[in-house]
């Protein structure tokens, strides 16, 4: 039996639960979760609120990231029991399998470890001392980072790793953290906050990683009308609601749903780098079996290469057939399959009326089995192919002769389309740009430099190498957001005092939980951004 | 009403499909292109199934252009527009549509008023449902009364209404969306108010659009009618359609209690349709009561292509068949795809409160 939630000692005790059947039915797991009620909530933000003022708030950072880089260092480990336990059940769990696991752990822990972490801060804060004390910062001023006293997350359960930046990223800005998990996907979370409770039981204090059912309305009205800071992963409509729900002063960073694409420029495509390509390309496809926002849906390819559009589908195609065995795919529910097929029979019929449109043959049958295509021969202009798995849906490529951005069914279904320069992607994205969250650019020297230019134009928060789009760094955004500038609030000390103050500031021991009466409450910093930011409160004294 | 001798429907979809293969220049394409020798089929279920969204992308009428007297919509998204379905005539359309709902809600041979959850034809004159809804209410009913006007649920005239037929005595016939029901009876519910409608009252309803059938369960609907109008279930028949098709399935809940027998699980699949069931992944052809994809092969689409792939899962026995909601519990996939889907939900959650959806594709 696992228990999907995890809870700060003291709070578990009494905590009435329930078992619920999770994953394929021949292979399901009891999962035991909490029956958590508006009561709960309000008690567990109370305690959440007190473990920070308690444990956290006046903690220094070094040892915050220190625990942090130990709890990322386990779960790279392949010997270690948390990082074997992840992968154990949420293969079980059925949705994605060991091999894309496996790398899924290595990819988001990665950059959070020997350092990573102290990158991140410094990227974002100037240097990672501003959490704890005045801190040199731009323009001579001496600045101080608060985070907020506590956040609520929301997670979506597209990606399995999704939790994990977030939850750290709550416990570096020294908040507390009440997180909802998915019902699609409510594993890693808590298993991540218990290996850090393992890790450092301070750190542990201060997190509460549940799921609760969806639609139960009144209780993400509870959450969110106490929450100063949210951070929530959802669809169009999950967002939506957390928005008109939430505080109006809260600080609020909302995403919904995203995909991405690939654009190759015709001087990368060449025979001696056609495999290689392919071989990336078809990597950010399969990984997370394309449920992720930076999993590509398309790729533009421009005519005129050495290798044209159609040799590139063709080896892409071999590519993914390939990837499906190194990373093959979780189960996919009936539904989903048929989507697929139901995009493969659209992309046959469109082929069939440009096949009947050009006075060539009609093209050879496609049939339902075999890596068949639907197109005659070398395509012409306006030609459309459909290459597939064989009796599966385990991967779609389809090639068209023109540029449009029509997302596909997902589960390793892509589209290849031929263009002659990147404004053909600029056109066919314009109207639904905001869709984007990122574009894999295959292209070398100026040419690159040029066409990223254009892509970050269409305000598309990233532009990454292909066979990249799925390693973003936590040193980047999040659509478009930085990952820990939007919560925190800053404390400046200008002039002349901040240059006395410096030597001091950076110098002067700080007892841990020294009495604080100099204390004064930070002032409301003027809002620049877009972002929401609530007023900060005072800390609350436990007694 | 048993399924026509598979000789007799052989014939009649193969001769169906060779007249379409002349009529509509999109669907020969595309016949042609899957299977070249198209033209001289013996069996009908070698007849190439177009997929529902193919309607979003050709004009898959062998009606004229401009030649059609009703123009029907399925769903669009914000990023695909949606399908178009022309016809010029709506004879078999309607023949189909009458004798099935006729059979389901009628078998008594009653003449009722109707009160429709939804709006006029007039008001709505791309929704297949509130099509179907304005001939049944012509041909079938004493008069009906509409309960949307002009996009917005005029909640006092059905309350009107139901008053009405309690202090009459007479019994009514209620059609519309089963979302738009229950938020008439979230309302009954507030204001602590409930009608005991008089016996031989029925109500049909329906999912009605895409994306809506995991909005209630099946119990939950049926119990409301029974709570807040004294309709039993035995007189609530669910109904399954879309504007791809001129039939309908329905539940056989009304006429199993009109012949006082138990009623047949799932729906009904009228004797001039055929439901093939294929395995999600391979497409091979599903044997009775294994679950896959639904592709259906009716008749009554005459001047649209018989065979029509959807993209729903259900099952067969016999000439029952079942419908698979979504998993219970499954959530919109945030951060990801699924466009289709979550545009989809979007459109419908926003239209939902005020005006019912006016294209359905799906259940």
């Amino acid at each position: 039996m696992t228990a999907a939630f995890y809870l700060p000692l003291g709070l578990e005790e009494g905590l009435e639960t329930i078992v619920q059947r999770f994953g394929p039915p021949h292979d399901a797991m009891d999962l035991h979760l909490p029956v958590v009620g508006p009561d709960d909530l309000l008690r567990w933000i109370q305690v959440l609120r007190e473990a920070r003022e308690e444990n956290l708030a006046r903690r220094p950072i070094a040892g915050i990231i220190r625990s942090l880089d130990s709890v990322s260092r386990r779960f790279l480990d392949p010997r270690d029991p948390a990082r074997r336990e992840a992968i154990d059940s949420l293969a079980r769990a059925g949705r994605f399998t060991a091999p894309m696991l496996e790398r899924a752990l290595d990819d988001a822990f990665q950059p959070v470890t020997r350092g990573g972490i102290t990158k991140w801060l410094s990227s974002e804060l100037g240097s990672v001392e501003a959490l704890d004390r005045p801190a040199p910062g731009p323009g001579g001023a001496l600045r101080r980072a608060h985070g907020p006293e506590w956040m609520l997350q929301i997670y979506a359960g597209n990606v399995p790793t999704l939790p994990i930046w977030p939850i750290y990223s709550a416990l570096l800005l020294k908040a507390s953290l009440l997180a909802k998990t998915s019902a699609q996907e409510p594993l890693l979370g808590p298993l991540l906050a218990r290996t850090i409770a393992e890790v450092d039981e301070n750190l542990g204090a201060c997190l509460a990683v549940v799921w609760w059912k969806g639609g139960s309305g009144h209780l993400d009205r509870t959450a969110l009308a106490l929450a100063p800071a949210v951070l929530a992963f959802g669809g169009e409509e999950a967002i939506a609601s957390v928005s008109r729900q939430s505080q109006p002063d809260a600080v609020r960073v909302l995403h919904g749903p995203k995909v991405s694409v690939g654009y190759i420029e015709r001087r990368s495509l060449t025979y001696a780098a056609l495999r290689g390509l392919a071989a990336r390309a078809a990597l950010d496809v399969s990984l997370y079996d394309q449920q992720g926002c930076l999993s590509p849906h398309a790729f533009y390819v421009e005519r005129r290469g050495e290798v044209s559009p159609a040799k590139f589908a063709e080896v892409l195609a071999s590519a993914l057939e390939a990837r499906a065995h190194e990373l093959p795919r979780g189960i996919v529910a009936a539904e989903d399959a048929a989507s697929v097929q139901l995009f493969r029979a659209q992309a046959r019929f469109e082929a069939a009326g440009i096949a009947a449109m050009s006075s060539g043959p009609a093209g050879m049958p496609p049939g339902f089995g075999g890596m068949s295509s639907g197109g005659s021969g070398a395509p012409s202009r306006g030609a459309t192919r459909v290459l597939q798995s064989s009796g599966t849906t385990t991967w779609t490529v389809v090639l068209e002769d023109r540029a449009r951005f029509e997302p596909g069914p997902a589960y390793r279904t892509v589209r290849v389309h031929a263009v002659d320069g990147p404004e053909d992607l600029a056109r066919a994205v314009q109207s639904s740009a905001r869709l984007i969250e990122a574009i894999g650019l295959e292209a070398r020297g100026p040419e690159r430099v040029r066409i990223a230019a254009a892509f970050t134009a269409l305000g598309v928060p990233r532009v990454a190498p292909i066979g990249q789009l799925q390693r973003p760094s936590p040193l980047g955004t999040h659509g478009g957001v930085r990952r820990l500038g939007p919560f925190v609030t800053w404390s400046s000390v200008e002039g002349a005092a901040a240059k006395q103050a410096a030597p001091g500031a950076a110098t002067a021991p700080r007892a841990a939980k020294a009495p604080r009466k100099a204390k004064s409450k930070p002032k409301r910093p003027a809002s620049r951004s877009s972002v929401r930011r609530s007023p900060r409160k005072s800390p609350k004294r436990r007694r | 009403m048993a399924l026509l001798p598979e000789s007799e429907f052989g014939e009649l979809a193969l001769e169906g499909f060779r007249s379409q293969l002349d009529r509509i220049p999109s669907y020969s394409a595309y016949a042609r292109h899957v299977n070249p020798g198209a033209g001289g089929l013996s069996n009908w279920r070698d007849i190439p199934a177009v997929p529902t969204s193919a309607f979003k992308s050709h004009d898959l009428s062998a009606a004229p252009a401009g030649g059609e007297t009703v123009t029907f919509e399925t769903s669009g998204t914000t990023i695909s527009r949606p399908g178009r379905v022309r016809l010029s005539s709506t004879v078999a359309y309607e023949a189909s549509l009458l004798r099935n709902f006729a059979t389901h809600l009628l078998p008594d041979g009653a003449k009722l008023p109707a009160l429709v959850f939804g709006p006029t034809r007039a008001e709505a004159p791309r929704s297949s449902l509130w099509f179907m809804a304005d001939r049944i209410v012509e041909k079938l009913t004493t008069g009906g009364t509409w309960v949307v006007r002009n996009g917005e649920p005029d909640w006092g005239l059905a309350d009107a209404t139901l008053d009405r037929a309690m202090k009459d005595g007479a019994p009514i016939l209620l059609l519309g969306t089963s979302i738009l029901f229950m938020a008439y009876f979230n309302r009954l519910e507030t204001k602590a108010r409930k009608f005991v409608l008089p016996a031989g009252s029925r109500a049909m309803d329906t999912g009605g659009a895409k994306g809506q059938r995991a909005e209630f369960a099946r119990d939950e609907v049926a119990a409301a009618f029974d709570r807040h109008l004294g309709i039993p279930s035995t007189h609530l028949v669910n109904e399954y359609g879309m504007a791809e098709m001129g039939s309908q399935f329905y539940d056989d809940n009304f006429l199993a209690y009109h012949e006082g027998r138990s009623p047949k699980p799932g729906k009904q699949i009228p004797s001039w349709v055929r439901t093939r069931v294929l395995h999600p992944e391979t497409l091979e052809e599903q044997p009775d009561g294994e679950r896959g994809i639904l592709v259906h092969y009716d008749l009554a689409n005459v001047q649209i292509p018989i065979a029509i792939q959807t993209e729903d899962i259900g099952w067969r026995i016999g000439d029952r068949l079942f419908l698979e909601g979504r998993l219970l519990g499954a959530e919109a996939r945030g951060c990801s795809l699924a466009f289709e889907r979550f545009l989809e939900q979007e459109r419908l959650t926003r239209d939902a409160g005020a005006v019912p959806p006016t294209a359905r594709s799906q259940p």
